[in-house]
């Protein structure tokens, strides 16, 4: 009985066409990525094995040279230490700031929520650049802030051409990011979640740090790292805002391809600059991972 | 433990006014259930209980105390939610431990009760489970002990079986009774499923638009229903318009389209509406109020027989019979029902 039911429902005309295979959907970004990142950074890779030549880009003789003069050089050292020790305190500083935006952000109802994301997004419409002659026309020696200083009889401060101009300008860059990955994060909370902390008896502050802030870690995880990798290999803000005077890693790259015309050494520090990057990320994901166990999988 | 009593609670959003005037106690121990169409404001009412809201008139009292404008921390409520809102970085045991531990409780009677409480619900050897790991029946228990555990005045539960299966939701109403029974807690029941008021409640508070329509013990509010509006929303009734002519033998007389029937209520004098239920209407035995009808759909519904049956005065009347009891469209049909079954409302409203 059930199988002469079976029979007599109608075949589908024709079967529902499905997506195409995932291979396909991925084919033009990975040509993309495989002609334009993974194509030069080879080559990179096996430049920073060569030797520096004249009239060349490199001459093809293999050696273990430009590592070790990175790595037995304290100056290197110190370059790489300012660059990370930059972008770590740009990541604590961004989310610093950023978090009680991304609140605001994410609680905002009505008109309000979108004034505050045009707000938060409309310095990213300005390239990095004319950003920092922006900040070099309030902070330099003969800036607004110091023309104030003076004015008041003050003296004069050193905002720029040192490690707190440099801050000032990657914390502003990068803080949208930041506050951008936060907001996602406080949206997933239901609101139900907090009412019920604050119902079990715990005061708005305790409901904060034991709910609400757990709950964001994902976005304050995602936030950090993104922030963290974009100020490692910040270029245009240091040199712009910190002269020659901070010194970081992506400079020197530069310098050593450009100025200096050596593309095995600079290649051999860009390698040293993103092997180094992937330790740091390596841990924090690992890290992230453990604290973030509760997300279902 | 304590009772709940708002007086003349108003609460407003905007021009929208919520609640309107709403005085309800719910006695100590007792289970009262909110219930009402969605939008009626009785979510509302269960927020203001809590403290997530503050009514702009009224108090709310739990027994002497006003807590009109205590935080919700301050309450010591219990609350299960219709999402149940478990937190989700927690366990189980980390959930329900978390009211005991912002109480600052010694870890050792926390981990004691806690293991009491998920004893009682059936959780033991789930503690560690992630809510996401959990069944919705589960998770429902978890968000129940965890209401529980903190020993609250009140509990207040809104919509709590709304997301489960049906067969699930069922059980659970039972479990739910029982429980509250066993704790003996005042218990404030938000539902927009009569079924669930009906098996669950004490008392029922029907809500209408922010404004209490009746509160009554179920058969009350199922048998003398105060307005139309109250019959028509629980269960199903046929509505006659009629004229009071008078009293007999302690009923009332009222000239209908179908002709006078005899039945009860308040009314002395004017135009009212008879509410009959379509279980009251059965096969004429020589009664009171007898009708003769023809039938016109007959519908199959496993443990009843629903029928519509076309009566003298254009009157169409749904009847709920046994199967036993068959009936063919077309056919002519006798009906009588008894006049104690028979209630009278006022027509308008």
């Amino acid at each position: 009985m059930a199988r002469a039911v079976e029979l007599a429902r109608p075949e589908p005309r024709r079967p529902v066409r499905s997506a195409p295979p995932a291979v396909l959907l991925l084919l033009p970004a990975g040509l993309f990525l495989v002609v334009f990142f993974l194509v030069p950074y080879v080559n990179m890779v096996r430049m920073s094995f060569l030797t520096k030549a004249q009239g060349a880009a490199f001459a093809n003789v293999v050696t273990l040279e430009n590592y070790l003069r990175i790595f037995g050089d304290t100056f290197y050292w110190r370059v790489i230490g300012r660059t990370f020790w930059l972008a770590g305190l740009t990541t604590v500083l961004t989310l610093v700031l950023g978090y009680p935006l991304a609140y605001a952000v994410a609680r905002a109802s009505g008109p309000r929520r979108p004034l505050l994301l045009m707000l938060l997004l409309a310095p990213l419409l300005v390239g990095a650049v004319v950003r920092s002659y922006g900040w070099m026309i309030l902070l330099g020696r003969v800036g607004l802030i110091n023309q104030v200083l003076r004015a008041l009889g003050r003296g004069e401060a050193e905002l720029m051409y040192n490690i707190l101009g440099v801050l000032i300008g990657l914390v502003h860059v990068y803080l949208p990011f930041m506050v951008l990955a936060v907001a996602g994060a406080l949206e997933q909370i239901p609101p139900d979640v907090e009412l019920a902390a604050r119902s079990l008896g715990a005061s708005p502050w305790r409901t904060f740090w034991r709910v609400t802030w757990p709950l964001s870690l994902p976005g304050v995880f995602s936030g950090a790292m993104l922030v963290f990798v974009l100020a490692l290999s910040a270029y245009v803000i240091p040199i712009l805002l910190g002269g020659n005077n901070v010194l970081v890693m992506p400079m020197l790259i530069v310098q050593m391809l450009l100025d200096a015309f050596n593309w095995p050494f600079g290649s051999a520090m860009a390698m040293v600059l993103f092997g180094l990057a992937c330790v740091v990320l390596w841990a924090y994901v690992k890290a992230m991972n453990r604290a973030l166990r509760w997300i279902p999988r | 433990m304590a009772s709940i009593q708002l007086e003349g609670v108003t609460k407003r959003f905007g021009p929208v006014v919520a609640i309107h005037r709403l005085t309800l106690h719910v006695q100590e121990g007792e289970l009262l259930t909110l219930l009402g169409p969605s939008g009626c404001g009785k979510t509302t009412t269960l927020r203001l209980v809590a403290g997530f809201l503050i009514p702009e008139e009224g108090r709310i009292h739990f027994g002497t105390l006003d807590v009109t404008h205590l935080p919700p921390e301050h309450r010591n409520v219990g609350i299960v939610f219709q999402n149940y809102a478990l937190f989700p970085h927690m366990t189980v045991a980390q959930n329900v431990a978390f009211g005991l531990e912002v109480r600052g409780l010694p870890n050792a009677e926390v981990r004691s009760r806690v293991g009491e409480i998920l004893e009682r619900v059936q959780l033991r050897g789930l503690e560690h489970r992630y809510p996401h790991q959990l069944s919705g029946g589960q998770q429902q228990r978890v968000a129940l002990a965890r209401a529980l555990v903190i020993n609250p005045q009140v509990l207040l539960l809104d919509e709590p079986l709304a997301n489960l299966d049906a067969k699930l939701r069922e059980e659970m109403r039972f479990y739910i009774r029982h429980l509250q029974r066993e704790f003996g807690i005042t218990t404030l029941y938000v539902t927009h499923d009569q079924a669930e008021a009906m098996v669950l409640a004490d008392r029922i508070a029907l809500l209408r638009d922010g404004i209490l329509q009746q509160v009554a013990p179920p058969e009350e509010i199922y048998r003398r229903p105060q307005s139309r509006w109250v019959a028509d929303f629980v269960g199903l009734c046929n509505f006659l318009p009629g004229r009071v002519l008078g009293r007999e033998d302690g009923f009332l007389l009222v000239d209908t389209p179908i002709g006078v029937v005899r039945c009860s209520g308040t009314a002395d004098a004017g135009r009212v509406l008879v509410c009959v239920r379509p279980e009251s209407l059965r096969p004429d035995a020589g009664g009171t109020n007898r009708i003769v009808g023809v039938v016109r759909e007959r519908t199959f519904l496993g443990n009843l027989l629903d029928l519509q049956v076309a009566c003298p005065g254009g009157v169409v009347l749904r009847v709920q019979l046994t199967p036993t009891q068959d009936a063919r469209p077309g056919e002519p049909l006798h009906l009588e029902f008894r006049p104690q079954d028979a209630w009278v409302v006022p027509e308008d409203g």
